[in-house]
């Protein structure tokens, strides 16, 4: 196989994954996704802070990060339910059932970072 | 009847004998054996003047315990000398030898100073000496007063410092965490705060089709979890975790049914739509 450095073939192979994504996942499925991108940038960019500067409050640290964390997986499960390709995995969930078990999900953890971070 | 005893003891001590000391005399030597002081002691009262020994001195007390009727030498059961220190209360108790005949000798050498010798103060030993015996009625005689050098003090008990105050603790803490400076929190809350920048151009490409927001059956829904977030925000701000716990409890009511309403609604136009 040729070496997977900046070649054109490897920027091609990126390149037709991202025009297969694009044409391929249907509005709701990008919304959700761009929301995912954004939880990852922003745990990405607390924890940065708490490794370079400081994690002095400590506790807000977690908060925040756990937000993100949580808020992440949630919405994970929430787009793979909601998949209309996953149809045979999710039987008896409907989405309308996956949506309701992603607010009551959003909502407790919402609580508890709220909670934590003081 | 009972009393008959004590009456007869008590008689018996009324007539007991006296005693007396004869020629009793007090001397102190140096070292080098030459007299430093010689005088006989007064039965009245004791020496004007404080007796005071060296540190090589030696005092010598003699004299001769007899009957004051008669003049017949005894030898009692006890004869003791007492040192007393008024201001520290120490007091020891020194045994003294008497012969048959009633004479006694005492010697205090004060490079081997007896073990009842109490530890020094400012104030004199008072030297007294009391006699006893159950044939003659008791004799307490103050002697003279006497200065001895200083004692070495006495060693401290290795548990002392259990009975006075422990040293005060001083607790140390560590410092106070500091808050970085302003321009680098600045630059990070910037850091963290561009995903929602990046979000907010991200969903402006690709707005989904959300099918009939406003309409009565799923606005509340809607609603109902917007004000799930703002009661939230409030417990953050200042509201207490019973109160908000109890608010949420009934908001959770409310968006059950309007849940319910809002989500059979859209599962209906999904299904009707296939």
């Amino acid at each position: 196989m040729a070496p997977k450095s900046s070649t054109p073939a490897s920027t091609n192979v990126v390149q037709t994954l991202w025009k297969a994504y694009s044409d391929h996942t249907s509005d709701r499925l990008k919304f959700i996704d761009a929301f995912l991108f954004f939880l990852m940038l922003s745990g990405i960019a607390q924890f940065l802070y708490c490794i370079l500067v400081t994690d002095y409050p400590f506790n807000a640290f977690l908060a925040g990060f756990a937000s993100t964390v949580g808020q992440f997986v949630l919405t994970a499960s929430l787009r793979s339910q909601v998949n209309p390709e996953n149809k045979n995995e999710f039987k008896e969930i409907s989405p309308e059932r996956a949506f309701g078990d992603f607010a009551l999900g959003s909502i407790v953890l919402h609580f508890f970072v709220y909670n934590f971070l003081g | 009847m009972f009393f008959f005893p004590i009456v007869a003891l008590l008689f018996a001590s009324a007539q007991a004998a006296i005693l007396t000391l004869h020629t009793p005399k007090v001397v102190v030597t140096s070292a080098t054996g030459s007299q430093l002081r010689s005088e006989s002691i007064s039965l009245t009262q004791p020496l004007s003047t404080p007796v005071t020994l060296g540190k090589t001195d030696t005092l010598k007390l003699t004299f001769q315990i007899v009957e004051k009727d008669g003049g017949k030498g005894v030898q009692p059961h006890q004869t003791f000398l007492r040192f007393y220190d008024e201001t520290s209360g120490e007091e020891g108790v020194q045994p003294v030898r008497v012969t048959n005949g009633g004479k006694a000798k005492f010697e205090l050498n004060m490079a081997r100073p007896p073990l009842s010798l109490p530890p020094t103060s400012d104030a004199p030993l008072k030297v007294t000496l009391m006699i006893g015996s159950p044939l003659h009625s008791p004799l307490k005689l103050e002697l003279f007063d006497l200065v001895v050098p200083a004692s070495q003090t006495p060693p401290v008990h290795p548990e002392e410092p259990n009975f006075h105050p422990l040293p005060e603790i001083h607790h140390t803490f560590r410092p106070d965490q500091k808050m970085p400076p302003r321009p680098i929190s600045a630059i990070f809350s910037a850091v963290v705060v561009a995903p929602w920048a990046v979000l907010l151009a991200l969903w402006s490409q690709v707005i989904p089709r959300v099918p009939y927001p406003f309409s009565p059956s799923i606005l509340p829904f809607i609603l109902t979890l917007g004000a799930f977030e703002a009661l939230l925000v409030w417990y953050w701000v200042g509201l207490k975790l019973g109160q908000a716990l109890s608010y949420g409890a009934v908001l959770g009511l409310v968006t059950i049914f309007a849940g319910k309403q809002a989500l059979s609604k859209i599962g209906d136009n999904r299904i009707n739509r296939k």
